[in-house]
């Protein structure tokens, strides 16, 4: 590695990566270190892909502030993100990849292995256990330290204690969990990355787009899929459905459909998760399942 | 009210004038109560919107997620720019055009609307233009990231006022917009919510159905400003309405009329407690909210009853 350690996280909106980079940031400087941590914001909103930065020096000052093109370390919160975004672009030949993924290490590996040291780690299932809520953030430090090693695990501690106050406890539990649960697979040089054509890809630079700007074509954001948002999917119990449609009044993207026997449909195009039409469905007919 | 509209989502329109492809948070109540807005409002319609979070979530090139006619203006002119509209169609009309009927509407959020923009939706009031302004207050400028505005309501916790040592939160007591929207003698004036769809898109068609210029008030839930799960958005809007904290009112030429007031309001502790803004306050602090609620609801009831 570098002497400036280049980490890129993948997360989506609401799931903690910013506060994830912070934390490492933190920690890093308590212990002597020179360190970065920061966003890179969007228009897009909660549930949306989002990408957070950190860069870590023993002593060389960070001049650059730009987003990490090519880093040393990717770190992927949701499962979810793997299929939809090519969150291993530009990492470095030797580089770590750290994922949060319930399908263990070979089947992540014969995903998206590479010529890089992979660590997986269950942490949605640690923090739903340990938080009772699928906020991974902390857990993923926890399995990133044991992957790379960039800061000690005890050095954490005062960071978490800082940020969460009383339930800091539950997060170091987490964090601490997830470094013993981490498993890894070395690193083995000449792998190679699989081909693979993933459907968010780059936003259009400004010269692609119309003269002054000018959309065109009215409701073209319909051809926008928001759907890659989720990361929990509703499905209906037609058993319990009475298809009285309150699911479709209250779902904010408007995405519920009825189909010809009547059944209300959600529409996995646009569907957000929000989780809105299983809370208000009457009967209880809908559930909220990992997407 | 709520047992009425069971079978009644089928009623709704399925057009969409707001697409989906918007880029709104998830579970987003702003977004829905707009959906709502939009819904019955049709399609005769210009839209002026001033910046904020739905002007962002739905306009981004090189996309938009409108079907009707839609102007983005500054943060703090949707009313002057609406204004502007409704005199220019009506100067052409004069001048021999014809034009396909349209109403003007004028959306903006609370920052928008009691904030920055209070100067200019007076002016607009003041003149009588035929327009409607809708206010999607979400009780603080969640666009910039949660910023307080004179909507956030008492002790809640924002980025500007965040609570902690120094601070318990907002300091002060939400505005009483629609009571400054009345005081301007506008024929219609009527508070609304997400949650309660059939209300909100009857009184959208009252509104428009009005010469001259009326005013809506919808409460929208912010799961992302206000720190709920997304699948309590609304949920937490008909606690909001069940505690007292936001009636649902109509004032109709200055007579107010209660849409729905339960034999026993519930107190404003199960409005509160779901809402990470406002999970640092203390018991008197509650009971401060309580208080002031009481007085405010007695005042709106006595209104009504004159
Ligand atoms: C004159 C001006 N000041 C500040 C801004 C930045 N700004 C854009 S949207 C916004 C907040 C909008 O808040 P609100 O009207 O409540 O709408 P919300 O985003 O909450 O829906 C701010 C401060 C601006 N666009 N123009
Ligand atoms: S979870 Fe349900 S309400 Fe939410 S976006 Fe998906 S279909 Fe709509
Ligand atoms: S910040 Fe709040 S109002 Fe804005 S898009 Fe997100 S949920 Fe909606
Ligand atoms: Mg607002």
């Amino acid at each position: 590695m570098n002497d400036i350690t280049e980490i890129r996280w993948h997360g989506r909106g609401g799931q903690g990566a910013v506060t994830s980079a912070e934390l490492l940031a933190l920690t890093a400087i308590k212990e002597g270190n020179i360190a970065q941590a920061f966003p890179s914001f969007g228009p897009e909103r909660r549930g949306a892909p989002v990408i957070a930065f950190n860069r870590i020096s023993a002593g060389k000052p960070i001049r650059s502030r730009a987003a990490i093109a090519e880093p040393d370390i990717v770190v992927v919160l949701d499962p979810g993100l793997l299929g939809i975004i090519d969150v291993t672009r530009g990492l470095r030949d030797g580089g770590v990849l750290i994922v949060n993924s319930s399908k263990g290490l070979a089947t992540v590996n014969s995903e998206i292995g590479g010529p890089w040291k992979l660590a997986v780690v269950d942490a949605t299932a640690i923090a739903r256990d340990i938080l009772k809520r699928p906020i991974v953030n902390t857990a993923m430090l926890g399995a990133l330290i044991k992957a790379t090693g960039v800061v000690n695990l005890e050095s954490l501690t005062q960071p978490l204690e800082e940020r969460f106050g009383k339930l800091s406890e539950i997060n170091v539990q987490a964090c601490s969990k997830a470094y013993k649960e981490a498993v890894v697979m070395e690193y083995s040089p000449g792998v190679k990355k699989a081909e693979k054509v993933y459907p968010i890809e780059k936003s259009l630079s400004w010269k692609e787009l119309n003269l002054g700007f000018v959309v065109t074509e009215m409701g073209n954001a319909r051809s926008y899929r928001t759907g890659y948002w989720k990361s929990e999917r509703p499905v209906r119990d037609n058993a319990k459905c009475i298809k009285c449609g309150m699911c479709a009044l209250f779902c904010p993207e408007d995405c519920i459909h009825q189909d010809a026997e009547g059944y209300f449909e959600a529409d996995e195009f646009y569907c957000k998760g929000c989780g809105i039409c299983a809370r208000e469905c009457w009967t209880g007919a809908i559930t909220m399942v990992e997407a | 009210m709520e047992t009425l509209s069971i079978y009644a989502p089928r009623l709704v329109t399925k057009r969409q004038s707001l697409t989906p492809g918007h880029r709104a948070c998830s579970g987003c109540g702003e977004a829905l109560a707009l959906k709502f807005v939009m819904k019955a409002l049709g399609r005769d319609v210009i839209v002026v919107m001033s910046t904020g979070c739905m002007e962002i979530i739905s306009s981004q090139l090189p996309y938009t997620a409108w079907e009707v006619p839609w102007i983005h203006t500054l943060f703090e002119n949707a009313a002057t720019v609406a204004t502007g509209v409704e005199s220019a169609r009506k100067a052409l009309a004069r001048k021999g055009a014809s034009l396909p009927k349209a109403k003007v509407v004028a959306i903006g959020g609370d920052g928008a609307t009691f904030d920055i923009g209070l100067g200019a939706l007076s002016g607009a009031f003041e003149r009588g233009h035929d327009f409607l302004y809708v206010c999607l207050d979400n009780e603080a400028y969640m666009n910039t990231g949660i910023q307080r505005s004179s909507a956030t309501p008492y002790g809640a916790s924002t980025t500007t006022q965040p609570a902690g040592k120094a601070s318990f939160g907002q300091s002060t007591w939400k505005k009483n917009m629609p009571a400054i929207a009345v005081a301007h003698d506008i024929a219609y004036v009527a508070t609304a919510s997400a949650s309660y769809p059939f209300d909100l898109m009857n009184k959208v068609k009252k509104a428009i159905a009005v010469e001259g210029p009326s005013y809506l008030h919808i409460f929208a839930v912010c799961p992302t400003g206000w720190r709920i799960p997304t699948d309590m958005t609304i949920r937490v809007g008909r606690l909001a309405v069940e505690t007292g904290v936001f009636p649902l009112y109509e004032v109709e030429n200055g007579k107010y009329s209660l849409n729905y007031d339960p034999p026993q309001l519930r107190p404003v502790i199960d409005y509160l407690k779901p809402q990470g803004r406002f999970r640092h306050l203390t018991p008197e602090m509650v009971d401060k909210i309580q208080q002031r609620v009481n007085k405010e609801y007695a005042r709106i009831k006595e209104k009504a009853a004159q």
